[in-house]
């Protein structure tokens, strides 16, 4: 493969359209888009896959294509494939087994009409509200294949860059942009760029540029996405960061749980390499810049900035204190430039449509303070008890009801909302009577929570704000590094703590040692994890009082979480008698004959859930 | 960004001026205020783990916790090391820390310092504090790297790689040196602890000190065996820490040539060792002692701090001193070692001074002979010391009945009282006889020194010119022409330095005309006149090839003429034309 000039983009741009371009005289008339993200291949899509492969291979004459693409975002609902026949609407088919796969090949791609049974309403919700800037090309390419990547003007940002504005150009259209680090930090990108140039050219030292894809909060899965699908989106924000930062050398730090995404990103770095996008002489122009790929050994605590440049230098991943910022002395004491997966993601769209453009989606005026808004979108894993799980991208701004009730379809099972969490364990738990906040930087901030780099978890009446507290707090003791104490000792005994109030063991003193606790934590930790891991128990004593009391005064667990806190009963005038739960109960701790009430031993009942779970009576409550 | 070189800073409201990044904890410690701190320390790069320095820093409205050990000054900024926020804070770390080590001591001090006596928190009875101050400056100023971490969170511990014993070790102690809570722990070599066995050494305490209090020069001196830096090329905290810089750890061993005239040997003396004398259990059993060890052990500034205290710590309820140990003795030296009854003494009287141990002193004859030396003596018996006259049989064991008393017993002849004794005793002194050095051979050669039958070097007359020897222009004084104390050195020097003083200031040398002469037409370069000369007068020269006589120092015995087999070295006004003209005279008038 040749390598590229500037001049070649639009070139194979449009060759690669007109390759994949359906029409009725033309080699392709229908296109098969498969999502095949983590999720889908999670719930089945391979075989799908290999299902419509199959197909198109006995039906030529369908001259149908598969488009083997990335996420599709609908995670509750995958494997999902879109069908485009020409002269047609797409059409969205969702939760598509193999065995469906014969049914709508045969019925949409050869004769035309939909299923409507395996489709997915032209008005669903969950896409309705969503905007997709980083996640603009889902659907659309093949992130195995540069070209269906530079068809979509991939690079084409890049090129403009290269031979059309100067580095300090660069920078200040990034900062007239208002983007700020989606990683969780919020820091205005182009401030970032600036400071990091300026201390290279002053120190006349190189600089590098640096992807954070150790993504460790628990269900945020944002950034895997991103390198999933669209590894290009990244590598391209990097070059461009590289050009304006006036760095030579980059590196993505990629944990090693996502193997999938590195894979894709290495054939994608290869392919960019073949292509003369990375490399020595860039499209021609003269730039140089390659990135090497660093993989993760499994600590949370490398996705904190100095300890990821510490796991770079492959020193043990021990944070450090940051009085000295890490863009003036980063990577081997010199100027380095860290962003997010995201934010890299967001570079080549803001070149190509523009800063203003850019400013008009979100909220907030960062004319004279480049904090005071929260520009562009943001993407979302939202998880936990919604109906419509998925990764969903938003404009800042929207409401956390919107994003729960309208895109994520509200909460399943006739259940009640009770609290969404955002930001990890660095984020905190917001009640219901907090649904109308938007969702930006610093509104969430305000309210003892944040926005973070992107998960968001619902829970509803059966979540207990005690052990979901203790769940993270138990996450951050296995990840602090251990290296200072307010974060070690104070998880520890934070821990301990919440261990006891779970198991019936609180004390009335408990509640304001938590907090004695929280304030050392976040005045005296000497890096982030250790000054946010207070947020979820600060906020759920804060916003869930009545929850903490019941577990320490009254020895209960309201939310019938905690075991050793609530009993299981059975409603005898609800119980039909149908042995169901009795013949599942592993302890056999349920008696009675058919057709007669049962009841439940207390003293052999260990708490499964697995009779609650059966029971379609809903004559098993909770005590 | 403009940065200025030297930045102002406030700190509890007053104004320091440092270069901009200098720590807050040096600029506080330049006014004169404390911070606390756990894991900082001089030697090492601040570390920022233990969190108890933190400060509260000010700039503008902005207030925030940092610490003080690491944290950059800016300029502007204002620092105050004790408001309330940074106490409650510091309260907090250290219930932490409680938590986490109740028992350390020095945890329950800082606490306490700060009212906290009690902890909330679960405890976790540890006596690491995870300071990594071992780990830190093993690495950064020994360069052995023989300890470090592993584990994270909670879980993280100092510890050895695979937790077996390092190689890498050195073995320097710095570790336990700098080890706040005393979990590393290098046992010292002489603890004063009661009921713990220790090994008593004369060695120093570090690989750089000063021989002695009374060493001449006082400067310290380093042992390159034990020296951190010559084993790993790191530390050099000593040359660090010198405000002269008078540390240089290149120095290496120089030989230097003088070219003098005159040369004072003073080389002393080496005490006799009693392990020989198997009977007198020197080296096998526990609490016997040469003369010198006691010395030490009596210096205030030695391992005990001058007490008298046995092997196990505790003071020994009586003690023997033995004299003529090595000395007056057939088997060993025949000669009187002349200093010991004198010092043995001494040993009784600061035995008496010191402690509240019975002294039993074992002599032949007591040889008080100097000035106030014989009142001394008298004093002594005074004090109720135990003089007993007789040899000393053997020192053994005592058995187990017997050992209330005294765990050793000295078997002896009272010849005053026609028995035989056995005394109990805690502790044996044996007055080991002064005796020539090793080298004394070496030392006689390179110098042309005769030795008297005893071994000592021998003077040129005993009466009449004790510090001269037979050769001209080499002195002797001290022990090493002889056992003599103090006075009698100090004398004896005094007059070889007086005579060589005299030597110098007459500025010329009269020499005896009867010397003899080499002939280096016929000298052939044999060196037989070397090794017979007893004055060492004769030189070879290389690049000649010929030996040639030093007429200053050639006392004209003949000697070298009479071996000499080419006859080339002839005796002036001894030649043998001269002799056999004697002869025909005498033998022509019979007379």
């Amino acid at each position: 493969m040749k390598k590229l000039k500037v001049e070649d983009l639009p070139k194979i741009k449009e060759k690669r359209l007109k390759e994949t371009e359906l029409s009725e005289t033309g080699p392709f008339r229908a296109r098969i888009v498969v999502h095949l993200g983590t999720c889908g291949l999670s719930a089945g899509a391979q075989s799908t896959l290999e299902a419509f492969e199959s197909q198109v291979a006995q039906h030529p004459e369908a001259r149908a294509y598969i488009l083997k693409c990335g996420c599709g975002g609908f995670c509750a609902r995958e494997p999902m494939v879109q069908i485009e026949v020409v002269g047609m609407e797409p059409v969205t088919y969702v939760e598509l087994k193999p065995r469906d796969v014969k049914t709508i090949f045969e019925s949409h791609v050869l004769r035309g009409e939909v299923v409507e049974a395996k489709r997915l309403p032209p008005d669903e919700k969950f896409f309705a509200r969503q905007h997709f800037l980083v996640l603009r090309h889902r659907g659309k390419i093949d992130p195995e294949n540069i070209e269906d990547y530079i068809a979509q003007d991939g690079y084409s940002a890049l090129a403009r860059v290269l031979t059309s504005m100067s580095p300090e150009q660069v920078i200040a259209e990034v900062k007239a942009s208002g983007l700020r680090g989606r990683g969780g930090g919020g820091f205005p990108t182009g401030i970032k760029w600036e400071t990091c140039r300026q201390a290279g050219e002053e120190r006349k030292e190189e600089r590098f540029v640096i992807c954070n894809a150790d993504e460790g909060d628990p269900g945020a899965y944002m950034d895997r996405s991103v390198i999933e699908s669209d590894p290009h989106a990244v590598i391209e924000g990097m070059i461009i960061g590289a050009y304006a930062v006036g760095s030579h050398q980059g590196y993505i730090y990629i944990r090693k749980e996502y193997p999938i995404a590195l894979e894709k990103l290495n054939i994608a770095l290869a392919q960019a390499r073949e292509y003369g996008l990375l490399g020595e002489d860039i499209l021609g122009t003269g730039f140089n810049f390659d990135i090497e790929v660093h993989r993760g050994a499994g600590a949370f605590v490398c996705g904190e900035s100095t300890a990821l440049m510490a796991s770079l230098e492959g020193r043990a991943g021990i944070p450090r204190a940051k009085y000295i910022h890490t863009v003036e002395y980063g990577l081997w004491n010199k100027p380095s430039c860290l962003n997010n997966v995201e934010t890299w993601a967001n570079i080549p769209i803001i070149i190509n449509k523009g800063a203003s453009w850019f400013t008009l989606i979100g909220t907030g005026d960062v004319t004279n303070n480049p904090w005071g808004g929260s520009k562009g979108t943001k993407v979302f894993s939202l998880t936990g008890k919604v109906k419509n799980t998925g990764l969903i991208e938003v404009p800042m701004g929207i409401t956390l009801r919107e994003i729960i009730f309208d895109i994520g379809g509200g909460i399943p099972g006739g259940k009640k909302f009770k609290t969404v969490q955002t930001g990890g364990p660095s984020g905190g738990f917001l009640p219901e009577s907090l649904l109308d906040l938007p969702v930006d930087f610093d509104s969430l901030t305000e309210a003892g929570s944040m926005m973070g780099s992107g998960g968001m978890i619902v829970g509803d009446e059966d979540t207990c704000m005690v052990d979901m507290a203790k769940y993270f707090i138990h996450f951050l003791l296995e990840e602090s590094c251990g290296k200072c104490v307010p974060c070690r000792e104070g998880l520890r005994a934070m821990h301990s703590i919440l261990e006891r109030i779970t198991r019936g063991q609180g004390k009335e003193e408990d509640i304001e040692a938590l907090q004695d606790l929280s304030k050392v934590m976040m005045q005296a930790s000497l890096c982030a994890l250790g000054q946010s891991a207070p947020n979820p128990v600060l906020t759920a004593i804060r916003y869930f009082r009545n929850e903490y009391e019941a577990h320490i005064r009254d020895k209960k667990c309201p939310a019938g979480v905690c075991p050793d806190l609530y009993e299981m009963t059975i409603v005898p005038e609800l119980c039909p008698g149908c042995m169901v739960c009795a013949r599942y109960c592993p302890t056999g701790a349920i008696s009675g004959e058919k057709k007669k009430p049962h009841q439940i031993n207390r003293s052999k009942c260990i708490k499964c859930n697995v009779c609650y779970s059966l029971c379609k009576f809903n004559a098993i409550k909770k005590i | 960004m403009e940065h200025k070189k030297i930045v102002t800073v406030k700190i509890d409201g007053h104004e320091v001026q440092a270069e901009r990044g200098t720590p807050i904890i040096k600029l506080a410690a330049k006014l004169g205020i404390y911070i606390p701190t756990l894991c900082h320390h001089d030697f090492v790069e601040p570390y920022g783990s233990c969190r108890v320095c933190s400060v509260e820093l000010r700039r503008g409205k902005r207030r925030r916790l940092v610490t003080a050990c690491n944290y950059p000054a800016q300029d502007g900024e204002e620092i105050y090391t004790d408001t309330e926020w940074v106490r409650e804070n510091r309260r907090l770390i250290l219930e932490l820390l409680l938590a986490r080590c109740p028992e350390v001591p020095v945890i329950k001090e800082m606490a306490a310092a700060y009212g906290v006596t009690e902890t909330r928190f679960e405890k976790l009875y540890s006596d690491c504090i995870n300071c990594g101050l071992c780990v830190r400056i093993c690495s950064e100023v020994v360069g052995a790297n023989a300890i470090g971490w592993a584990g994270r969170g909670v879980n993280r511990e100092v510890t050895t790689p695979f937790e077996i014993d390092p190689q890498s070790c050195i073995g320097c102690g710095a570790c336990a040196a700098v080890c706040p809570t005393g979990r590393i722990r290098i046992e010292p070599l002489w603890a004063i602890k009661e009921g713990e066995p220790r090994e008593f050494t004369l060695g120093p305490s570090s690989a750089i000190y000063i021989p002695t209090y009374q060493a001449v020069p006082k400067v310290p001196v380093i042992d390159p065996e034990a020296c951190i830096h010559f084993k790993t090329g790191g530390c050099q905290i000593c040359a660090r820490v010198c405000e002269p810089r008078a540390i240089d750890h290149n120095q290496e061993e120089r030989l230097e040539e003088f070219e003098v005239g005159q040369i004072l040997v003073a080389t002393g003396y080496e005490l006799f060792n009693p392990a020989v004398m198997k009977q007198y259990g020197y080296g096998r059993l526990d609490d016997v002692y040469t003369s010198l060890e006691m010395e030490y052990m009596f210096n205030s500034s030695g391992p005990t701090n001058g007490r008298i205290l046995m092997k196990n710590g505790e003071p020994p309820r009586s003690i023997g001193i033995i004299h003529c140990v090595g000395s007056r003795d057939a088997h060993h030296h025949p000669y009187c070692s002349r200093i010991c009854c004198m010092y043995a003494l001494k040993f009784a009287h600061l035995i008496k001074d010191r402690s509240e141990a019975d002294v039993y002193q074992f002599y032949i004859d007591m040889r008080a002979f100097g000035k106030g030396y014989e009142e001394f003596f008298t004093r002594i018996l005074d004090e109720g010391v135990n003089v007993i006259r007789g040899r000393v049989a053997e020192v053994i064991k005592a058995s187990p009945d017997k050992a209330r008393e005294g765990k050793l017993l000295i078997r002896c002849e009272d010849t005053l009282v026609h028995r035989f004794r056995e005394i109990p005793v805690d502790m044996v002194i044996l007055c080991s006889a002064i005796e020539p050095q090793k080298d004394a051979e070496h030392l006689q050669r390179l110098f042309s020194l005769s030795r008297s039958p005893d071994g000592f070097f021998l003077e040129k007359h005993p009466k009449l010119d004790p510090t001269a020897t037979p050769t001209d222009g080499v002195y002797i004084a001290g022990c090493c022409q002889g056992p003599k104390d103090i006075p009698d050195t100090v004398a004896q020097a005094s007059s070889a330095a007086a005579r060589i003083l005299a030597n110098i200031a007459k500025g010329v040398v009269e020499v005896a005309p009867i010397v003899a002469y080499i002939d280096s037409e016929i000298c052939a370069g044999c060196r037989l006149c070397l090794q017979v000369c007893p004055y060492g007068a004769i030189e070879y020269l290389e690049e000649k090839g010929i030996s040639q006589v030093n007429e200053a120092l050639c006392k004209g015995c003949g000697t070298c003429a009479s071996a000499c087999p080419s006859g080339a070295s002839t005796q002036r006004h001894f030649r043998d034309e001269q002799i056999w003209a004697e002869i025909e005279g005498l033998l022509l008038n019979p007379r």
